[in-house]
């Protein structure tokens, strides 16, 4: 009995998306179909998706890969990183999901009638998400994120299922030219320089800090143009845990005593979060030799998780990095 | 108080007449809040069309019958359920604080559903399986450390809160080490959501339900002696011991049961028996009104929780701790006003 | 903490004798927690620290994060172990505590509403919003459960399902501001050093003196109403200013330092063995029990994990139930 509504529920869905979707010259466009491989397994997904639904770090990549999308979940930490016409078309598209996952709005989603969904959540979040209801609407690619400096692989994933490899090849190409330019730029001295960085994301409060570690969050894009940060994590926890720690604040001067520089996160208007700030106002900071040299820099959009993102952040490097460049 | 003679097989049942108006309004209630569930929804359908898709005609059948249908079975048969168990508890323990919640029971479910999400790789079939371990285990824990020489209902209220605040202790320390994406879906998931639930995901739940009521009815009469006190029940021939291990056993897997499809609804339990003792004025704490006040609660808050931010739907848990928690504080206060 | 049979000695001379050793146990648990942290101080650079002062990073950890860290914990602890023993005597109920009567989420609510707001961000107005929440949340809950202790205590927990289920709402709507209610809501004394500590601790301390004065009349109240009455007591005003008391030593302590919530439940229990029947004692016993718990698991906390810390509410809570379960199992009063 259940099988048969489900699959009735299928049918009628197919029909209703021939009869409202492309037409009814639909036949033989969307026959192509191509594979791709997805957290989810290996999906079947048209060659050319029309209308397509994003949901978690998706949203960003395929908003700036200009992809043709239908609705979006919504994701309130990439909006200052959004450039205005990119933040045009996030405000005007429909919102079919909340910031978690568990506030999918499934019913929502099939109204926007989809050919294709793009899920960009952990792949621990994935329960959240009823995939055999979407799947029942559209193909479901579901690539979330891992480690915080997999956004490159991951973003190309995500548009490339979107079918806007074209949009996302630009920002990616921009991103890496800007990239070398500094590289070339800051080669005589970055490199040198035993680098150390303090985070702004995730558990900290409570008389902790966190220490990023190269292909963290405040660091990866620092990498891409030479930079390295010494040491590694005491104990690997898996994913981010894996290049970031959480240490008591009483261990800043074992940490931190042997950078030569010191970079930390600061939000999009230049301030630094409540958690980076109790460093910096610790006395155990002002006691830091890169501190008492002088050598510390702020660096904003650390949470880039696009090219485009990542294009501000190596500017916003180039910004607060040039005091190095006159020694 | 007129008392009514119900005939039921051999049997006849003596029904309160307050109580049997109640739960005819009552049943009312549902059945016009399950049919606005299933008119609601990211496109409005009448209820001429509902009818009609629900017969298998109209172009809507998919939305309705696959998809809202079971939303709105489920969150009638749950609430049902948090307010039989909740009902349960109460009893026995002869204190509104008694409630599964308050005692550890969504707690221990919420621990299982953590480590699922943090160590296991969190399908949903290991969110269900273990989230009932969980549950199962607290409340284990629970009544070993309480049973003394018999079962105590303050003792078990005690230890409740004790276990409680260790395993809430535990969650919380699991969702601080875990990366932010997981804790927000952890968080998420600890509301408690009726969002998505389909067929196979209610099927057995809900039929699992229904037995445990089923069984919940035919122990009604002596758990009503039992909640007129220990000397009445014994002179009326009500064997308290096996009563209460039988009463706990259902009323955690009701509990068990409903959080491990939907999460921890929260407040339903507690407020759901409170408010149907009140309105129906009677002695202890009656079970049908709870039922029916628990489908009707669940089901309204259900709404609001996707009418609030539509599109974007809210965990119901959300909402049924502001919509129980606000009522109860609203009877109380006129209560007070009477008095 | 050995029960002394009943000997010779007036009871008041014992009294101070059980005080004086606990002020003796509260300052060992001091000198611990001085020495013991993330950061291994010798034992000989705590003293030099506390006198001969050099600026280095041994001196200033046990200065400016150590010294601070115990300041609060004495005066967190003490806060809690009293509201605890003065709303189990009010209430008449030896389980009721400042969490269970929604106080405790009252203060924790209205910090979540001023970060969402985006008011909320220094420590100052952190503890406003936290104080103003707990007096807001204990005038309702009075104002509605004043007639029996039970509803009392219904109410709480009601206000506290309302709260969390709201706040719930706002931090999945807003996830940056959840993040930071997600270290809020456990409650911690760790990386408050940099907070302005003088004001709360001098609140705190403030109280605590209200409380000892409260204690006579507390002691009428708890006899019951009709008696209370009979030895001219004013029942109203005496329940009015204790709750002011309790809300003001919660609002402080949780504003400070989050929701702790065992505490208030499990001293004033262990107190009530020593101080046999006396209001003033019970809350002397309270104050320095209070404390000593509080270091004690704070001093736990910090040495419990290889990197980073555990937040001190999840000691006391596998501290205090335990102990708490134990204490019911072995009361046979609570037999029905």
């Amino acid at each position: 009995m259940r099988k048969n509504w489900r699959l009735l529920g299928a049918v009628a869905i197919a029909c209703a998306l021939v009869t409202a979707g492309c037409g009814s010259s639909g036949d033989d466009a969307a026959g192509k179909t191509r594979v791709v491989k997805a957290d989810n397994g290996k999906i079947t997904i048209p060659e050319n998706p029309k209308r397509v639904v994003a949901t978690g770090y998706a949203v960003p990549a395929l908003i700036e890969a200009d992809a043709p999308l239908v609705g979006i979940s919504t994701w309130k930490r990439g909006v200052p990183m959004m450039s205005k016409s990119e933040k045009a078309t996030y405000d005007k598209l429909d919102k079919v999901a909340g910031e978690a996952a568990a506030e999918t709005n499934y019913e929502a989603i099939a109204e926007a009638k989809p050919d294709l969904i793009v899920i960009g959540v952990p792949k621990p979040v994935l329960a959240d998400v009823d995939l055999k209801r979407l799947e029942e609407v559209a193909p479901v690619v579901a690539i979330g994120p891992t480690v915080p400096s997999a956004w490159r692989d991951l973003s190309q994933r995500q548009a490339d299922a979107a079918g806007a490899l074209k949009g996302f090849n630009a920002a990616k190409g921009d991103y890496e030219d800007k990239a070398k330019e500094l590289s070339e730029k800051y080669g005589d001295v970055l490199p040198d320089v035993k680098l150390a960085h303090v985070g702004a994301y995730g558990e900290i409060d409570k008389g902790t800090f966190q220490r990023e570690f190269d292909d963290s969050w405040g660091t990866n894009v620092a990498n891409d143009i030479g930079a390295t940060y010494y040491g590694e994590v005491k104990e690997k926890g898996g994913g981010s845990k894996d290049v970031s720690e959480y240490p008591s604040i009483e261990e800043l001067p074992e940490a931190l005593g042997d950078a030569e520089a010191i970079t930390y996160s600061v939000g999009p208007d230049g301030e630094p979060l409540k958690s980076v700030k109790y460093v910096l106002g610790s006395k155990l900071w002002k006691n830091l030799p890169a501190v008492k040299a002088g050598k510390t820099f702020p660096i904003r959009y650390t949470e880039a998780a696009t090219y485009g993102d990542a294009l501000l952040a190596l500017d916003a490097l180039d910004e607060s990095l040039a005091p190095l460049l006159k020694k | 108080m007129t008392l009514l003679l119900v005939k039921t097989g051999d049997r006849f049942v003596r029904v309160e007449r307050r109580t049997a108006v109640l739960s005819i309004a009552l049943v009312a209630t549902i059945l016009t809040v399950g049919l606005l569930g299933l008119c609601y929804g990211a496109s409005w359908k009448s209820p001429g069309d509902v009818i009609a898709a629900l017969a298998g005609t109209g172009d809507s059948v998919v939305v309705v019958r696959d998809w809202r249908l079971p939303r709105v079975l489920a969150a009638i048969v749950f609430g049902a359920a948090l307010g039989v168990a909740g009902a349960i508890f109460q009893n026995l323990t002869r204190n509104p604080l008694g409630s599964p919640d308050v005692i550890g029971l969504d707690a221990g479910a919420y621990t299982g559903t953590l480590v699922a999400l943090t160590v296991l790789s969190g399908t949903s079939v290991q969110l269900a399986t273990s989230s009932v371990i969980g549950g199962l285990l607290v409340a284990a824990t629970i009544y070993l450390l309480a049973m003394r020489g018999g079962v105590s209902g303050l003792r078990l209220i005690i230890i409740g809160i004790a276990v409680n605040a260790m395993v809430t202790a535990l969650n919380s320390w699991i969702v601080l080490r875990a990366e932010l994406e997981v804790a927000i879906a952890a968080v998420g998931w600890s509301a408690g959501s009726l969002n998505g639930v389909d067929w196979a995901d209610v099927a057995l739940p809900l039929a699992i339900i229904v037995v445990l009521l089923a069984a919940m009815v035919t122990r009604a009469g002596a758990v009503h002696q039992a909640a007129l006190g220990n000397a009445v029940a014994a002179t009326t021939g009500v064997r308290l011991g096996r009563l209460r291990l039988t009463m706990i056993a259902i009323g955690v897997g009701l509990t068990a049961t409903v959080t491990a499809v939907a999460g921890p609804i929260a407040f339903i339990a507690l407020a759901a028996p409170q408010i149907g003792r009140r309105l129906a004025r009677a002695p202890g704490v009656p079970l049908l009104p709870a039922a029916l006040c628990g489908a009707v609660l669940l089901q309204v808050a259900d709404l609001g929780a996707q009418l609030l931010l539509a599109p974007v739907s809210l965990p119901v848990g959300v909402v049924t701790t502001a919509i129980g928690g606000a009522y109860l504080i609203w009877l109380l206060t006129t209560e007070v006003k009477r008095s | 903490m050995t029960t002394t049979p009943a000997t010779t000695r007036s009871p008041a001379a014992r009294h101070v004798l059980v005080l004086a050793a606990g002020l003796v146990l509260l300052a060992a648990a001091v000198i611990v927690g001085l020495g013991v942290g993330a950061r291994s101080v010798p034992p000989a650079e705590v003293v030099r620290a506390l006198f001969a002062f050099d600026g280095g990073d041994d001196h200033l950890v046990v200065h400016d994060v150590r010294i601070p860290r115990a300041l609060l914990g004495i005066g967190v602890g003490a806060a809690l172990a009293v509201a605890g023993v003065l709303i189990q005597t009010l209430t008449r109920n030896p389980l009721a505590e400042p969490g269970l009567l929604g106080v405790t989420s009252g203060a924790g609510f209205t910090v979540i509403l001023g970060a969402a707001a985006g008011l909320a961000t220094g420590a100052v107005t952190e503890l406003g919003f936290a104080a103003l929440g707990a007096v807001a949340a204990a005038t309702l809950v009075y104002a509605v459960g004043r007639s029996s202790p039970l509803r009392l205590v219904l109410t709480g927990v009601a206000l506290s399902a309302v709260l969390t289920g709201i706040g719930l709402g706002l931090r999945l709507m807003l996830p940056d501001v959840f993040d930071q209610y997600r270290f809020w809501s456990v409650g911690s004394l760790a990386g408050r050093e940099q907070a302005p500590l003088a004001v709360p601790l001098t609140v705190i301390g403030l109280a605590l003196v209200a409380a000892l004065l409260l204690s006579r009349p507390l002691a009428a109240v708890s006899l019951g109403d009709t008696v209370a009455h009979t030895l001219g007591a004013n029942v109203t005003r005496i329940r009015l200013s204790a709750l002011i008391v309790v809300t003001t030593l919660v609002g402080a302590a949780t504003a400070v330092a989050g929701p702790i919530l065992f505490v208030g439940l499990i001293v004033p229990q262990l107190a009530r063995r020593l101080a046999t029947g006396s209001v003033g004692w019970l809350i002397g016993y309270a104050v320095v029990l209070g404390a000593i718990l509080m270091l004690a698991a704070d001093t736990i906390a910090r040495v419990l994990l290889p990197t980073g810390e555990v937040p001190v509410a999840i000691v006391t809570a596998f501290l205090g139930g335990p102990a708490l379960i134990a204490a019911v199992r072995r009361d046979r009063t609570v037999a029905t």
